[in-house]
């Protein structure tokens, strides 16, 4: 046998590369295969049922109305879709804010060097992420709300700024469209940034202290009063009214429960993980801070937390993930979400699985969207190195 | 277990089954290359069953189900369970040759479905599961009871996880067309209400202005009660809760001011609640129709007239004034209707079979192991202080009718 010159031709069926792309193809041809079964298999079955598989129940008059809600019973189940939706924004945009918060502060705790203050965080975070949530909730909602706020007919009237009782929370509110004062309020961010950003500037140059905090929130103060007085907003003051309220924003006590429970129970996980992103912060850089005799408060604000924070991000992006989906238990106390608009429908005659189908899209597309948010702000905070 | 394999099938799946799982472990290279040939063998051997399934002749479970058509979905391997709903085949042989009706019921309505202290289903829904088991298979006890959510209840219909759902349910026709059920014979004609506290001072539900209404969530109850207060021209705020639970303990903390449902539940819940039924009451105003009737799931109409019959034969039986106690009193009446609904043998081996695919004694084993239509109401809601109302007999002035049996 004569040898051969060269390398020998790799036949095509040992031919790694080939072999890569062919497994690759394989793979994706089963799960598309899979998808296109079951799907398969639902419209076969569903169709010998004649159970509708596409959207036109959008246009089906809703005939239930969203508890806190305009929305006539007559509005199709389309927008009564929407304004769950928006509930579930609601909701989640507010306990988003709060868990953070409070879970930045005990998780700080949980490193105080005062021992009373760091049992009491260890006690939180133990007691609370240890309990499921669900249960939390429906415990909050029968002692705090039905066992703690009165009845409606001895609510608590709070110097006429609140009145309290177990239908809700009634505060002073804007009378006037919701989108303007968004405006106005975003405005009033923007500047908030821009003096922030401005004193930082002037701090760096000069060796001022910046005092970034109090120059923003005067930016915002001067627009919102500057935009409040050129539009003309004006606010009523709740007061009660037989056996409601009238004047102001009532606040579900469904809403108020929900997030209760979302906050303080995202709270003990964000504590534990801001916790832990502190202790990840080399030992060196408080160090560093005590070397220029900043104080307590100012090693953790300027040199700790923001190491600690760049740290902490992606897992707590994912606990914002669990908040959002976790709202949807909200529907066990009447909290009108999406899901519980979507359960609602399907119990007046909407089909099950192309509705249920849609709101686990929006879902989805809430939850890949909050991802991308946090990935964003990782990739702008992360330490380059080099 | 593998007896119902053509022969030559047989050996390879007896084969295979002697392969005790703990030897796999330990096999040397030989074993395991005869394993190997035992898989090939076992997957031949289920080729052969999905072809000579419709060739076997005996039911699992070993009840001697009538009309012995064995059904080829019974015996195809589990691995053939792909499609939920057999086209070719009723639920009626299934059910047959499975030798168990699964019953969709709930456990927690009072009068309709709770659990006794012994675990055990009681209640009007829950006997009516029993007179399609009854009919069916001849036995009312061959009923497996399976407990859903309001919100699962035509999910598992339209699954097959039930094969009947005797729950409680509106017929309406969004459910009809939109569900995939089809309604059979309404076994309750309800009506919504709305019940408060007796120390409320509402006498009327035109009273009730401004305040808030609990209610169940999932239901039909949410829709009527909005749409009775905008056609009152009345501000309700309905606040719907997951279960009657939460429902009754915001009711007693005073967040709602009525509490309404279909007045037969409120009926029920009124009789249980905590501080006794008399510090609730309920208001004379029904504002809506709800005929609770037994649904299937649509596609298949043999399986459908045989639970809408087992249905009439309650009804039937009440008016021909025959009873668990004396229905074998009838053996030798002279009546004909009474012979041909009893299923009786009258001259020779002549019977009625009007091919509803039941056993001919059908109406005989409903009322003996069940009851007729009265008696299941006496036992399950007559103790809640509910009347018979428009429930009762055509011939009473109500609306229980049954088609003629011949």
């Amino acid at each position: 046998m004569t040898a051969a010159l060269g390398t020998p031709r790799v036949p095509v069926w040992r031919d790694v590369r080939v072999l890569k792309w062919v497994a690759q193809i394989i793979v994706v041809a089963i799960a598309v295969a899979i998808v296109v079964w079951l799907y398969g298999n639902y419209v076969e079955n569903a169709s010998r049922q004649n159970i509708p598989t596409d959207m036109g129940f959008l246009d089906n008059p809703a005939s239930f109305q969203i508890t806190g809600n305009s929305l006539s019973q007559n509005a199709p189940v389309r927008d009564a879709l929407y304004q769950g939706f928006l509930n579930t924004l609601r909701v989640s945009v507010v306990a988003i804010v709060a868990a953070t918060v409070l879970g930045t502060v005990i998780g700080i705790a949980r490193l105080s060097t005062n021992w009373v203050v760091r049992q009491l965080a260890t006690v939180y975070v133990e007691a609370v992420r240890n309990i499921p949530l669900a249960l939390f909730l429906t415990a909050g909602f029968l002692v705090v709300v039905l066992g703690v706020f009165p009845q409606i007919t001895d609510a608590w009237d709070l110097a006429g700024l609140a009145v309290v009782s177990n239908r809700g929370v009634a505060v002073p509110w804007f009378e006037g469209s919701g989108a303007g004062l968004l405006v106005l309020f975003g405005a009033g961010a923007v500047a908030w940034f821009a003096a922030a950003k401005w004193r930082g500037r002037v701090a760096d140059r000069t060796g001022a202290l910046p005092r970034s905090g109090l120059w923003g929130f005067g930016a915002f103060a001067v627009v919102v009063a500057v935009g409040w007085g050129i539009f003309g907003y004006s606010y009523t003051l709740p007061s009660l009214d037989g056996r409601g309220t009238i004047g102001g924003i009532r606040i579900d006590p469904s809403f108020f429960a929900l997030f209760f429970a979302l906050t303080i129970y995202t709270a003990s996980h964000i504590a534990e993980i801001v916790r832990g992103s502190i202790q990840a912060v080399a030992r060196g850089q408080a160090e560093a801070a005590d070397a220029v005799a900043l104080s307590g408060f100012q090693r953790m604000w300027y040199v700790i937390l923001p190491q600690a924070l760049r740290i902490g991000l992606p897992p707590i992006g994912n606990q914002y993930l669990n908040l959002i989906k976790n709202s949807s238990l909200g529907a066990a106390i009447g909290y009108y979400d999406m899901t519980l608009v979507a359960k609602t429908t399907v119990g007046n005659g909407s089909p099950a699985v192309p509705v249920f189908f849609l709101v686990m899209v929006v879902y989805i597309a809430i939850s890949l969207i909050v991802s991308a948010l946090v990935n964003v702000a990782n990739r702008r905070f992360a330490l380059v190195e080099r | 277990m593998t007896n119902w394999l053509p022969g030559d099938c047989r050996e390879a799946n007896e084969r295979f089954v002697g392969t005790d799982d703990a030897e796999w472990g330990i096999m040397n290279p030989i074993t395991r290359r005869a394993a190997a040939a035992l898989v090939t063998l076992t997957l031949v051997g289920a080729a052969c069953t999905s072809d000579g399934g419709s060739t076997g002749d005996s039911t699992p479970a070993g009840t001697d189900a009538p009309g012995e058509t064995t059904a080829p979905g019974a015996t195809t391997a589990p691995g053939d369970t792909v499609e939920v709903v057999q086209a070719d085949e009723s639920k009626l042989d299934a059910v047959q040759s499975a030798g168990v009706f699964k019953c969709g019921t709930r456990d927690a309505l009072p009068g309709f479905a709770t659990l006794d202290d012994s675990g055990e289903h009681i209640g009007f829904d829950s006997d009516f599961c029993r007179v399609i088991a009854a009919a069916v298979l001849g036995d009312a006890t061959a009923v497996d009871m399976v407990d859903l959510e309001t919100d699962a209840r035509f999910t598992a219909l339209q699954s097959g996880e039930v094969d009947a759902l005797v729950r409680n349910t509106t017929w309406t026709a969004s459910r009809d067309g939109n569900e995939g059920a089809t309604f059979l014979q309404p076994t309750f004609y309800d009506g919504q209400g709305m019940m408060v506290a007796s120390d409320s001072g509402f006498a009327s539900i035109t009273d009730m202005d401004n305040v808030t209404i609990c209610v169940a969530q999932g239901t039909t109850t949410e829709g009527n009660a909005a749409a009775e207060a905008t056609r009152l021209g009345l501000a309700w705020e309905v606040r719907p809760f997951e279960n009657v639970d939460l429902i009754q303990e915001a009711f007693i903390a005073g967040q709602c001011d009525g509490w309404s449902s279909d007045t037969s539940q409120l009926t029920g819940l009124r009789s249980v609640y905590p501080d006794g039924p008399d510090a609730l009451v309920i208001l004379p105003e029904v504002f809506s129709k709800e005929p609770l009737a037994p649904a299937v799931a649509d596609g298949d109409t043999t399986w459908a007239q045989a639970v809408n019959w087992a249905i009439f034969a309650t009804i039937q039986g009440e008016e021909f004034g025959i009873t668990s106690e004396n229905i074998d009193t009838f053996a030798t009446t002279a009546d004909p209707n009474i012979q041909k609904f009893l299923g009786q043998v009258v001259e020779g081996d002549a019977v009625l079979d009007p091919g509803l695919g039941l056993p001919t004694d059908f109406a005989y084993q409903v009322i003996k192991q069940v009851g007729n239509y009265a008696e299941i109401f006496d036992r399950n809601l007559a103790p809640l202080g509910l009347e018979r109302g428009v429930n009762a007999l055509w011939s009473d002035g109500g609306l229980m009718y049954s088609p003629p049996y011949r």
